[in-house]
């Protein structure tokens, strides 16, 4: 028997014309992290979809533990011992960790459930594997995304899984939180689980993986050694091209402040925050969970309401009841949770893109297809946005897509000024460097952007200057030298608050 | 080239799906022409058009707004009665035709808004908040009539208006069909070519993508409940003129029609999404199936079941033309 948990090989899959995975190869040793990365549309999900059951593929050899596998659905996968820790499959709100864990898998007396050994086992596993209390009867939507991620993992193990497949498990979590879980993959590596870890962090691959098959164009182009093998290198092997810089600089003058901030309140959650925004200038701001600044974000953008202070936004003080009032302001806010709120998946490319500027696109009381359409091809080409034409469903863009979407959306707006929460979350290395690229571009239009951000290497690398909120209040500006991911981080843990040094 | 292959996709897939619910509406038409000799004649044809499209039809284009908002209306029933009642008891109490109508639409739109204040402003489920009105609804007509009792208006004084909303027509087209199709030209304007419908379908396709892009959304909601029921009124009023009364709870009947013919109609859409267009033809579909059924023969208990194996047949045809696709 050889040492393989996972063995596919020569996988094919096409959707129609589109050809997602072309004798790609993936083999995963026992008792290893094994990294899988590659742009989005690379093939990545394809293939773990195809190992899930989920999708059939159009040919190649599936061996699990030793077993050749002809079909797989779902349910035979997972008595296999593989197990699926899905990015966005969630969990049933209204049941008990307990429940939660078991679902499925539920431990009977004859036909009766056991509740009480259930609990009891589900906090066991949780103490055993997290070193963490968690009562099994904590109703699911009361967890932290974390702690749900902990219970899916859970859910797995009492099942004693022999491969676990996560799909950007860190996502969500707070620094602690991804050295924590960090911390049980490798205890569940020593026990001989096999994990499979999908990422767009390099750093987590470098960090965690044994092993790392690298995928482009829906095959792999090579399997290599994190130890041996550089980020860059791995990261070029993505793209077949050089990474370039990362950053692409900015040249243009800054013009007059845009968007002033004033002595902003709100109870419980930020407290007289002052700052500005000149035009063409990049600022970023960032804090840790809890901060103060999610919801200054969010008084910026009406969905809040502040206590105190003002907003100016080119010289006229604007107060936003809803966030109606800050789109007619001009205002943009493209949010973290781009499925909640950024882009509705369900609708098409173009209905997206239009959904927040209709009266532009009137004639006569009626929207006109013909102007919407050409607005709308020009954005997909401006932003080239990967999509086969612009009714497409935006479910069907990959990540990255459908944050352009979501930016494309407030360029049909012609706003002024660009709220930005955690942009490139979830984005691949390629549609994060347009992204920047476009935001470059709208600043030297004279655009004012606002660019929210926990990837401190993120603000450092991309942003003019940087504001820190630390409980609630400004804890330093960092411009030039003084721009520094470690710096940064420090005012953000709380360290006494730094003077900018232009 | 790929690209232009690919542009015209989606416009086939919907007419592959469109094509099922034609597929049975031409299959079922076929069948009934064939054996029932009543079922094509003018007379049978123009009678179900006066009848019974006209009626449910205006009902359901209301509830394909409220269904492309993401929500249900149990209330429209309710919003019929309302009309009717009001209507005919204004009538009965010697107030102007115009006047009366008016009020009875007026009724009407005190459910829909009663609705719109429930759900856009106290945030109460669609479904809870319109089953509370139907309730209501009912119990306020066993009290206004004395138990139920139904408002006959049968005398001579009360035959020419009633004649002049239900029996008379323009161009040779009854006034009832006009009545409809006004409502379908303004109807479809408004869910496709104004802001407001993508405004409401974006409301529908996700809630907080519609709030986070500046949509009013408290405000879209109301307006849909109010335009459901005022809809429903309409018919409320068409139903009084052609019965010459008002009959407690004669609104039910078009509830569960109208959200069923709404649902075949999001069969025809790829994103399965409701559409005037769509609406109409589960209204057509429903409307001459419940005919054809009752020209064969069959009793009114196993035209029930009839009508369920239809929706069943249409989503799977559907379903599975879509898929193969």
């Amino acid at each position: 028997m050889s040492g393989l948990a996972i063995d596919m090989t020569g996988i094919s899959k096409a959707f129609g014309p589109v050809k997602a995975l072309v004798d790609a190869d993936l083999r995963v040793a026992r008792g290893t992290i094994h990294g899988l990365v590659g742009q989005n549309g690379a093939g990545k999900s394809t293939i773990i979809k195809v190992l899930a059951g989920i999708l059939k593929p159009d040919s190649g050899r599936i061996t699990i533990n030793g077993t050749r596998v002809e079909s797989l659905t779902p349910a035979s996968v997972e008595r296999l011992g593989v197990h699926f820790i899905h990015q966005e499959r969630l969990l049933v709100p209204t049941a008990t960790v307990a429940e939660a864990v078991f679902l499925n898998y539920e431990l009977r007396f004859g036909p009766f459930l056991r509740p009480g050994a259930m609990k009891r086992r589900a906090e066991e596993l949780i103490r055993t594997h997290f070193g963490l209390e968690l009562p099994g009867d904590t109703l699911v939507r009361d967890l932290t995304t974390a702690q749900q991620k902990i219970v899916q993992i859970t859910r797995a193990l009492a099942q004693e899984a022999k491969v676990l497949v996560l799909d950007e498990p860190t996502a969500a979590l707070v620094k602690r939180e991804v050295d924590s879980l960090f911390a049980v993959l490798r205890n569940l590596r020593a026990q001989g689980i096999a994990v499979i870890f999908i990422s767009h962090y390099m750093q987590e691959i470098e960090d965690l993986c044994d092993e790392v098959t690298v995928m482009r164009n829906g095959t792999d182009v090579g399997v290599v050694r994190p130890g041996e093998t550089s980020i860059d290198e791995i990261v070029s092997m993505m793209i077949a091209r050089d990474v370039g810089e990362m950053f692409p600089r900015r040249s243009h003058a800054l013009g007059a402040p845009v968007l002033r901030v004033e002595g902003l309140s709100q109870a419980g959650h930020f407290r007289n925050v002052s700052f500005e925004v000149r035009a063409g200038e990049v600022l970023g701001i960032t804090g840790l969970l809890g901060s103060g600044v999610k919801e200054l974000v969010e008084c910026l953008f009406g969905l809040e309401q502040p206590d105190a202070g003002s907003v100016t936004i080119d010289g006229e003080v604007r107060r936003f009841a809803n966030p109606g009032r800050a789109v007619q302001g001009r205002m943009a806010l493209v949010p973290e949770d781009r499925r909640a709120h950024g882009v509705a998946t369900d609708m098409s490319v173009r209905d997206n893109i239009t959904i927040a500027s209709l009266d532009r696109y009137m004639t006569r009381g009626f929207v006109s297809r013909a102007r919407e359409n050409e607005a709308v091809d020009g954005f997909i080409r401006e932003l080239s946005i990967k999509t086969p034409h612009r009714d497409q469903l935006v479910r069907n863009l990959s990540g990255g897509n459908q944050q352009k979407v979501a930016l494309a959306k407030w360029l049909s707006c012609q706003s002024r000024v660009y709220v930005l929460d955690e942009p490139t979350v979830a984005v691949d290395v390629g549609a994060k460097v347009e992204i920047y690229t476009l935001l470059n571009r709208l600043a030297a239009e004279g655009a004012a952007i606002l660019f929210l951000s926990s990837d401190l290497l993120e603000i450092a690398g991309f942003c003019d200057r940087a504001l820190v909120v630390y409980r609630g209040t400004l804890n330093g500006e960092f411009a030039g030298e003084t721009l520094d991911s470690d710096l940064l981080l420090a005012a953000a843990s709380g360290a006494r608050a730094q003077r900018k040094e232009a | 080239m790929s690209l232009s292959l690919s542009r015209h996709l989606p416009k086939d897939r919907e007419s592959f799906s469109t094509l099922a619910v034609l597929v049975a509406f031409v299959g079922l038409f076929l069948v009934f022409a064939t054996q029932a000799d009543a079922f094509l004649t003018l007379g049978n044809l123009r009678n179900v058009l006066v009848n019974n499209v006209v009626l449910l039809a205006i009902v359901a284009l209301g509830v394909t707004f409220v269904v492309s908002s993401g929500g249900i209306d149990l209330s429209v029933g309710v919003s019929v009665d309302m009309a009717s009642l009001v209507f005919v008891s204004a009538l009965a109490a010697g107030v102007a035709a115009p006047l009366g109508l008016a009020a009875g639409l007026g009724a009407a739109l005190l459910v829909g808004l009663l609705n719109a204040i429930l759900i856009a402003r106290l945030k109460i489920s669609p479904f809870l908040a319109t089953l509370g009105v139907l309730f209501i609804g009912q119990s306020v007509q066993r009290l206004a009539t004395g138990g139920g009792q139904p408002i006959y208006l049968v005398t001579k004084d009360y035959a020419e208006i009633f004649n002049a909303i239900s029996r008379s027509s323009l161009l040779g087209v009854p006034t009832p069909v006009w009545v409809l199709i006004l409502c379908v030209l303004a109807t479809w304007l408004a869910l496709h070519r104004m802001g407001f419908g993508r405004q409401v379908q974006a409301i529908g396709a996700r809630p907080g993508v519609a709030w986070y892009s500046g949509i009013r959304v408290p405000s879209r909601l109301t307006q849909v409940y109010i335009l459901a029921a005022v809809l429903a009124g309409i018919t409320g009023i068409l139903l009084s003129a052609t019965v010459r009364s008002y009959v407690p709870m004669s609104g039910n009947a078009f509830l569960l029609d109208a959200i069923g013919a709404t649902f075949i109609g999001t069969t025809i859409s790829r994103e399965r999404r409701p559409s005037i267009l769509g609406t109409l033809l589960g209204v057509a579909l429903l409307a001459m199936v419940k005919n054809g059924l009752l020209l064969i023969g069959w009793n009114f208990y196993w035209q029930q079941v009839g009508i369920g194996v239809l929706v069943f047949a249409v989503l799977a045809l559907s379903f599975g033309l879509q898929r193969r696709h």
